[in-house]
């Protein structure tokens, strides 16, 4: 058994955690409040003295970058969100932010996530090199295909459309169950790591 | 009230106890389970094993405690591989919750192997063979950033040293020095990744993602963005396999703690338990819905 103080924390308060299992209970409800204010403060801390003091605080004092300043008001116009006579100001942050990140993102996603995604479905004679890479790639062609036709909701399911959109929901669902199999598969991984952690970590019975 | 209906009402505590003693009894008495490698794993492991001998592994430790569990046997996993055949590492987080996380894993892994080591080429040296970057925000500067130049990213590593003072970073500059980059993270983190590194500097991505979001990336192992990707603890417990491999071929002798893979005997009894649940709902589903009728 361990004689690491922090350890037994940790282990009572993983028990307090899975004590919900039985039934809500004020154990559960204090480990719960604790470890979100445990992860606030951490990330408040970390942003301050990784992020607002090397970028902001540090060269300022310094009399360097002075236009930071600038930007810091911007930023601090977040917090006008709690006086209600100007709390339109918040939208002046809101705009930068939104407004670097869609440049920033937009195109870059459409290349990643639909031009990249697209190619990669369309069959050429390369990837008939062996039977089994020829096969999937008619399978995901296929597939997408058919899942589009499921979501097209301005025609009615007729004629062609109704087998498609039929072979669509048939992919979906492999689709849901693919994901419903690895999602039991997280879940079971993270009862066994606390077990791990309860069993060995702390109690010593499995090393 | 017949069997089926009361097994279709039965107390949700009792399959919590199941759940327990299934997943206990095997961590307390394991049955040996060699795990078998799949295709996106192998992918991931050969492309770090036979990448230019001048090229560095980024680890991205995008994981926060809560999915350690899955996520960091991973980054043991890749901190074995690397060191065990010389790469130059260096790790960052993007999710300020995997700070303590990288440190750990770093700490661990270099302990392990200078407690081994003879001369001074055998030992993990930080600032050497490694680097720590640690946290900095926001994302997108940070993946644009490291495409001119990583020391202005991170001025600092973890430990308060000036990156441009540490002699690893001589040879890696920015992303023309990285091999391959890795993001180990139970979120998007990845994609973000693979939008800003990889489609705008090509830079070759590898993924070890949480089995939930596992599903939602495979398109992007069929369309080449990710090199290859690690799936959950299971994931975990293959790269393990092939670490293990790697040592016995490079005659590396001492024992390596694998903790995916000693979960990998209380899974699959979770998962045949699971399985026989699903079987028995199903029959009493149709077993009661035929009585009503």
């Amino acid at each position: 058994m361990s004689a690491d103080p922090w350890t037994w924390i940790a282990a009572i308060l993983t028990l307090a955690i899975f004590s919900f299992l039985y039934k809500e209970n004020p154990f559960y409800r204090f480990a719960e409040h604790l470890f979100v204010g445990v992860a606030n403060g951490y990330a408040i801390t970390f942003y301050w003295h990784r992020v607002l003091v090397p970028s902001l605080i540090n060269p300022v004092s310094h009399g360097q970058k002075l236009w930071l300043i600038a930007i810091a008001i911007i930023g601090a116009l977040y917090f006008t969100r709690f006086i209600p006579k100007v709390s339109w100001l918040v939208r002046i942050p809101i705009a930068v932010v939104l407004g670097y990140f869609s440049g920033a993102y937009i195109p870059r996603a459409i290349d990643a996530q639909i031009l990249q995604q697209l190619r990669a479905t369309i069959v050429t004679r390369s990837m008939f090199a062996n039977w089994q890479s020829g096969l999937w790639a008619v399978i995901i062609a296929l597939g997408v295909i058919a899942t589009i036709t499921y979501f097209f909701f301005s025609a009615k399911r007729k004629g062609i459309l109704k087998p498609v959109s039929r072979i669509g929901i048939i992919f979906i669902m492999v689709g849901f169950g693919a994901s419903f199999g690895y999602t039991v598969m997280a879940r079971i991984s993270l009862l066994i790591g606390r077990l791990q952690f309860l069993l060995g970590d702390w109690l010593g019975l499995i090393h | 009230m017949g069997f089926w209906n009361k097994l279709l009402k039965i107390d949700r505590r009792w399959i919590y106890t199941i759940i327990w003693l299934v997943v206990m009894i095997p961590l307390l008495f394991p049955f040996k389970i060699k795990p078998m490698a799949m295709p996106p794993v192998t992918r991931l492991f050969n492309y770090i094993d036979t990448m230019p001998e001048d090229k560095a592994l980024v680890i991205s430790v995008d994981y926060t405690p809560d999915i350690q569990p899955e996520l960091h046997p991973m980054c043991i996993a890749l901190l074995h591989h690397a060191f065990a055949t010389k790469r130059k590492v260096g790790l960052l987080t993007l999710q300020v919750m995997g700070l303590g996380l990288g440190e750990a894993a770093i700490r661990q892994v270099t302990e392990e192997f200078n407690a081994h080591a003879t001369t001074h080429e055998d030992s993990i040296i930080n600032g050497e063979d490694y680097v720590y970057w640690g946290w900095t925000t926001p994302i997108i500067t940070i993946l644009l950033g490291m495409g001119e130049r990583i020391t202005n990213v991170y001025p600092v590593d973890y430990y308060g040293h000036r990156t441009e003072s540490l002699p690893i970073m001589k040879h890696l500059k920015n992303y023309d020095d990285i091999g391959i980059v890795v993001s180990i993270a139970g979120s998007s983190i990845p994609i973000s990744w693979v939008n800003f590194a990889n489609t705008q500097f090509g830079v070759p991505i590898g993924c070890g993602a949480t089995a939930v979001s596992a599903a939602d990336y495979y398109p992007y192992l069929n369309s080449g963005q990710f090199t290859g990707m690690m799936a959950g603890m299971k994931g975990a417990a293959e790269y393990e396999q092939l670490v293990a491999d790697k040592f016995d071929e490079l005659g590396i002798k001492w024992e390596l703690r694998r903790k995916g893979t000693e979960a990998m005997s209380s899974q699959t009894a979770a998962h045949i338990a699971i399985m026989i649940f699903i079987i028995i709902g199903n029959i009493a589903y149709f077993v009661t819905r035929r009585r009503k009728k």
